[in-house]
C-alpha cells in the first residue's frame, strides 16, 4: 500500500514515464522525450504515490478515531510520535543518500506501526520502532519500492523480540487504569478465558492502540478496496482461508479450538489483512500470486495462533508471506501471448 | 606459486581488514553468528581458532611437499580436527563453564571455512614462517571481530561489557540483540560499514 | 606405485592423529568425568537439604537419588525431569520428602530458553533482591495436588501454587507441566519399592 505500481516503473526510467502520465507536459518537450518508445504496459493513471497515500490515512482514519476512543489521546500522542519520528528518519536518511523526500509513506509506515503496538508503551520505544522501520526496515534495501518486509511489521517483530514484557502489556479499554489484562487470544490461550464477540466486534477488549476495533477498520478497509486502492484478492483469501482452516480445527474438536468468527474479530487480522497484507511492495503483484499469497498467510496465522507459543500470529504470517512473495511472482508470471507450455 | 614477495608485516595485517576472513570474505559466517551473544565468547571462539588454525597451518606447510595432490584434503582435515580435538577436550577439562556455554561449536571448528581455506590457499603453498603469520593474521583478524560483534551484541542486549555494566540503570536491553535476530543484523551493519569504508577510502 | 603413497600418507596422518589424542584423552578424562560428578553432587546436595550422603537406586531405568542421614537411614529423594520448555529441552532436578508429598527444593540443570526471558526459571539478574526467585517458590510446596501456576494472585503453598514469570508464561509453565508430569510417574513407582 505504501506505494503505487506505478511509482515503481517510474523510479526505474523516470525520463520515459513521467510524460506519459502527463497528457499535456508545461515546458517544452525536450526531443528525446517527444517520442516514447516503451515496453507494455502502456498504461496511463493519474495516480501517483501521494494521492494513494492520502486515501490510505483516509481509510485508516475510522481505526485511529477507535484508538482514542478507547485508549484516550495517549494513543493520539503515540501515533503523532511514530509518524515525526518516520518522516524525521526518512528525511535524514534521503539526505544522505542525496535524494529528495517525496512521498508520504513514511507517514503511512508510523501510522501502522503505532497501531500494532499496546497501550503502555513508553514513547522511546515508539521512537525507537519507528526509526527501525524507516532505517532497517526500508532504505537499507534501497528505499521505497525495494523493502522486502513490511517496514511498520518489521519494525514490531524488533520490538517483540526485544521487549517482549513491554510488548505484551495490555489495559482495559474501558477502565483504562494500569491494571494490566489479557487480550482476547492471549486470555483463551493462558487462561481460558472467552470473550464477547460485540466487544471484540467494537473494540471494547484488550489490544494494540488500532487493532482492537475490527467494525471501523472493516470500514476504512472497504473504502480502499472500493477506491482499488489494495487488491480485494489478498483480504478476501487472507480473511476466508482463516475461516476455512479455523473451521476444519474447530469441527475436529470444539472443545479445544475456537470458533472460526473468533479466529476473525480477535487480534490484529482485520488491520492486518486490509492494511499490511496488502502492501503493494511486499505483496505479489499478479492475481494468483495474490490469492497464494493470502490463502499461504492465513494458514501459518491459524497454525501460528492454535500451535505456536504465541497467541497472536497476523504479524508473522504476513512477515513470512513477504518473503514468499518474489518466489511467488516468479511461478505466477503471466505467459506471453502465443507462448506454448513447456 | 610465482608470487611477488610481500613483506610479513603485510601478510600479518591483510588478515586484520583488507582480507579479514569475516567481513570481507564471509568466512566461518556459521560460528560467527551463533557464539557472539556476548564478548567473552566471541573472545573465547576467536582464540580457540587462533589456536587451531595457527597449529593446523603449521603442520600442513612443513609436511606440504609430502601431502599427494589426491589426499590433501582429507589429510588437512585430519590435521585439524586433531586439534580442534585438542583444544575441545583441554577446554572442557580446564574451562568447563566457558566450554559449555560455546557448547556445540568448539566441535563444529573442524568445518570452519576460514581454517580450511587458508591451509588450502596458503598453508599449502608457502614455507612454515609465512603460514604460520598469515594464519596469526587471519585468527586475530576473526578474533577482532567476533569480540567486536559480542561486545555490541552484549552492549545493547545486555548493557554490559565482559559482564561489566556499562550502561546506566535506567537502560532496558534490546532483548533482540542476544537471539539470532540480533546476530545477523549487527554482522549485517558491520560488513555495510566495512564496505562503506573501503569504497571512501577507494574515493 | 602412487596410490601406495596415498595410502601410506593418509593413514600415517590418522595414526599420529589417533595416537596424539589418545595420550590427550587419557590426561582430561579423569577431569572431565570429576568436574560432572562434582557438578551432580553439588546439585543433589542442594536439591536435599541436611543429607550427609546420598545413594543411586535405579528402578525400572528411573534414576532416584536416596538422601541420607548421618545414621545412614534414607531420609529424602531426588529424580530428575526432563520435557520441552519454550524452545529448549528443560532438565530439572528435583528433591522431595520420601512419600513424595512435598517438593523440598528444584535445580534447574539445563535449559536453553530466551535469554533475559525464558532463562528467569533460572535466574532473573531483573530481581535485584533474589535472582533465583523463581526456583526458590518451590521449596515447601505441596503437591498432594498436582502443580499450577497464577499470574496476577498471591500464590498458595499448600496448594501447590506458584506465580508464573511475566513474559515468560510458557517456560514457567512447562517446568510446572514437567514436575507434574515426571512425579505422575514416579510418584507410585518409587512408593512401591521403599514399602
Amino acid at each position: 500500500m505504501e506505494e503505487s505500481k506505478q511509482n515503481n516503473q517510474e523510479e526505474q526510467k523516470p525520463k520515459l514515464e513521467k510524460p506519459a502520465a502527463k497528457p499535456k507536459p508545461k515546458s517544452k518537450p525536450k526531443p528525446d522525450q517527444t517520442f516514447i518508445l516503451s515496453s507494455s504496459p502502456h498504461q496511463v493513471k493519474t495516480d501517483d504515490v501521494k494521492t494513494v497515500m492520502k486515501h490510505v490515512n483516509m481509510a485508516l482514519l475510522p481505526a485511529i478515531v477507535a484508538s482514542v476512543v478507547y485508549f484516550g489521546f495517549r494513543s493520539l500522542f503515540m501515533i503523532l510520535t511514530a509518524v515525526i519520528s518516520c518522516v524525521l528518519t526518512e528525511i535524514v536518511i534521503n539526505k544522505m543518500r542525496g535524494k529528495q523526500f517525496r512521498e508520504g509513506s513514511a507517514i503511512v509506515t508510523g501510522i501502522l506501526l503505532a497501531m500494532t503496538l499496546p497501550p503502555t508503551l513508553h514513547l522511546g520505544f515508539v521512537v525507537m520502532g519507528s526509526v527501525f522501520a524507516i532505517a532497517i526496515g526500508k532504505q537499507i534495501f534501497g528505499g521505497l519500492g525495494y523493502n522486502i518486509f513490511n517496514p511498520a511489521l518489521l519494525a514490531r517483530a524488533f520490538l517483540q523480540a526485544s521487549f517482549p514484557v513491554r510488548m505484551t502489556t495490555w489495559t482495559n479499554p474501558s477502565t483504562l487504569d494500569a491494571v494490566t489484562t489479557a487480550t482476547p487470544l492471549g486470555g483463551l490461550k493462558f487462561e481460558n478465558i472467552v470473550s464477547p464477540y460485540f466487544d471484540m466486534l467494537i473494540g471494547n477488549c484488550g489490544g494494540c492502540i488500532g487493532e482492537t476495533s475490527a467494525l471501523l477498520i472493516i470500514v476504512g478497509g472497504v473504502y480502499l478496496l472500493i477506491k482499488k486502492y489494495a487488491d480485494w484478492r489478498i483480504p478476501v483469501s487472507y480473511l476466508g482461508s482463516v475461516v476455512i482452516f479455523g473451521t476444519i480445527f474447530w469441527l475436529i474438536n470444539p472443545g479445544q479450538y475456537p470458533d472460526p468468527l473468533y479466529h476473525l474479530f480477535s487480534g490484529g487480522l482485520m488491520l492486518g489483512a486490509f492494511f499490511m497484507a496488502t502492501d503493494m511492495v511486499t505483496s505479489p503483484v499478479t492475481p494468483k500470486g495474490s490469492w497464494i499469497f493470502g490463502i499461504g498467510a492465513g494458514f501459518l496465522l491459524v497454525i501460528i495462533r492454535l500451535f505456536g507459543g504465541l497467541p497472536e500470529g497476523v504479524m508473522y504470517s504476513i512477515l513470512l508471506m513477504n518473503a514468499f512473495t518474489p518466489l511467488i511472482n516468479r511461478f505466477t508470471r503471466p505467459k506471453f501471448f502465443g507462448e506454448v507450455k513447456k | 606459486m610465482a608470487k611477488k614477495k610481500i613483506s610479513l608485516l603485510k601478510e600479518f595485517t591483510k588478515g586484520l581488514w583488507d582480507e579479514n576472513p569475516v567481513l570481507v570474505m564471509l568466512l566461518g559466517l556459521c560460528p560467527t553468528l551463533a557464539v557472539t551473544s556476548s564478548a567473552i565468547n566471541g573472545l573465547a571462539m576467536g582464540l580457540a581458532v587462533l589456536f587451531t588454525l595457527t597449529a593446523s597451518s603449521t603442520i600442513i606447510s612443513s609436511v606440504r611437499k609430502i601431502i599427494p595432490k589426491e589426499v590433501r584434503i582429507p589429510t588437512f582435515i585430519i590435521v585439524i580436527a586433531t586439534f580442534v580435538t585438542i583444544t575441545d577436550k583441554s577446554m572442557a577439562a580446564f574451562q568447563p563453564i566457558l566450554h559449555k556455554s560455546l557448547g556445540a561449536f568448539i566441535p563444529l571448528i573442524v568445518v570452519n571455512c576460514v581454517i580450511l581455506g587458508r591451509q588450502e590457499a596458503f598453508a599449502s603453498k608457502n614455507n612454515v614462517g609465512r603460514s604460520i603469520v598469515d594464519a596469526l593474521g587471519m585468527s586475530v583478524g576473526f578474533t577482532i571481530t567476533l569480540t567486536v560483534l559480542g561486545a555490541i551484541r552484549e552492549l545493547l542486549g545486555a548493557g554490559t561489557i565482559f559482564s561489566l555494566q556499562l550502561m546506566p540503570d535506567s537502560f532496558v536491553p534490546w532483548m533482540v540483540m542476544i537471539l539470532p535476530p540480533g546476530a545477523f543484523i549487527t554482522l549485517g551493519l558491520m560488513i555495510g560499514a566495512t564496505n562503506w569504508i573501503n569504497a571512501r577510502r577507494e574515493r | 606405485m602412487k596410490s601406495a603413497k596415498l595410502i601410506i600418507v593418509l593413514t600415517l596422518t590418522a595414526i599420529i592423529s589417533g595416537a596424539i589424542l589418545s595420550v590427550l584423552a587419557g590426561i582430561t578424562q579423569p577431569i572431565i568425568d570429576e568436574y560432572q560428578t562434582d557438578v551432580l553432587k553439588t546439585a543433589v546436595g542442594d536439591v536435599l537439604p541436611n543429607i550427609n550422603s546420598y545413594d543411586i537406586k535405579i528402578i525400572e531405568n528411573t534414576k532416584f537419588f536416596v538422601g541420607k542421614d548421618r545414621n545412614n537411614k534414607p531420609i529424602n529423594v531426588a529424580f530428575e525431569a526432563v520435557g520441552d520448555g519454550f524452545q529448549s529441552k528443560l532438565k530439572i532436578l528435583v528433591g522431595m520428602n520420601l512419600d513424595m508429598t512435598k517438593i523440598l527444593s528444584i535445580k534447574i540443570l539445563s535449559q536453553l530458553e530466551t535469554p533475559g526471558l525464558g532463562t528467569k526459571i533460572e535466574t532473573d539478574p531483573g530481581n535485584k533482591e533474589d535472582d533465583a526467585w523463581f526456583g526458590k517458590q518451590f521449596i515447601n510446596l505441596n503437591t498432594s495436588s498436582s502443580l499450577t501456576y497464577l499470574k496476577n494472585e498471591k500464590p498458595d503453598k499448600s496448594k501447590g501454587q506458584i506465580m508464573a514469570i511475566t513474559g515468560a508464561t510458557i517456560s514457567s509453565k512447562a517446568v510446572i507441566d514437567i514436575i507434574n508430569a515426571t512425579m505422575a510417574i514416579n510418584r507410585p513407582l518409587f512408593t512401591k519399592e521403599v514399602n
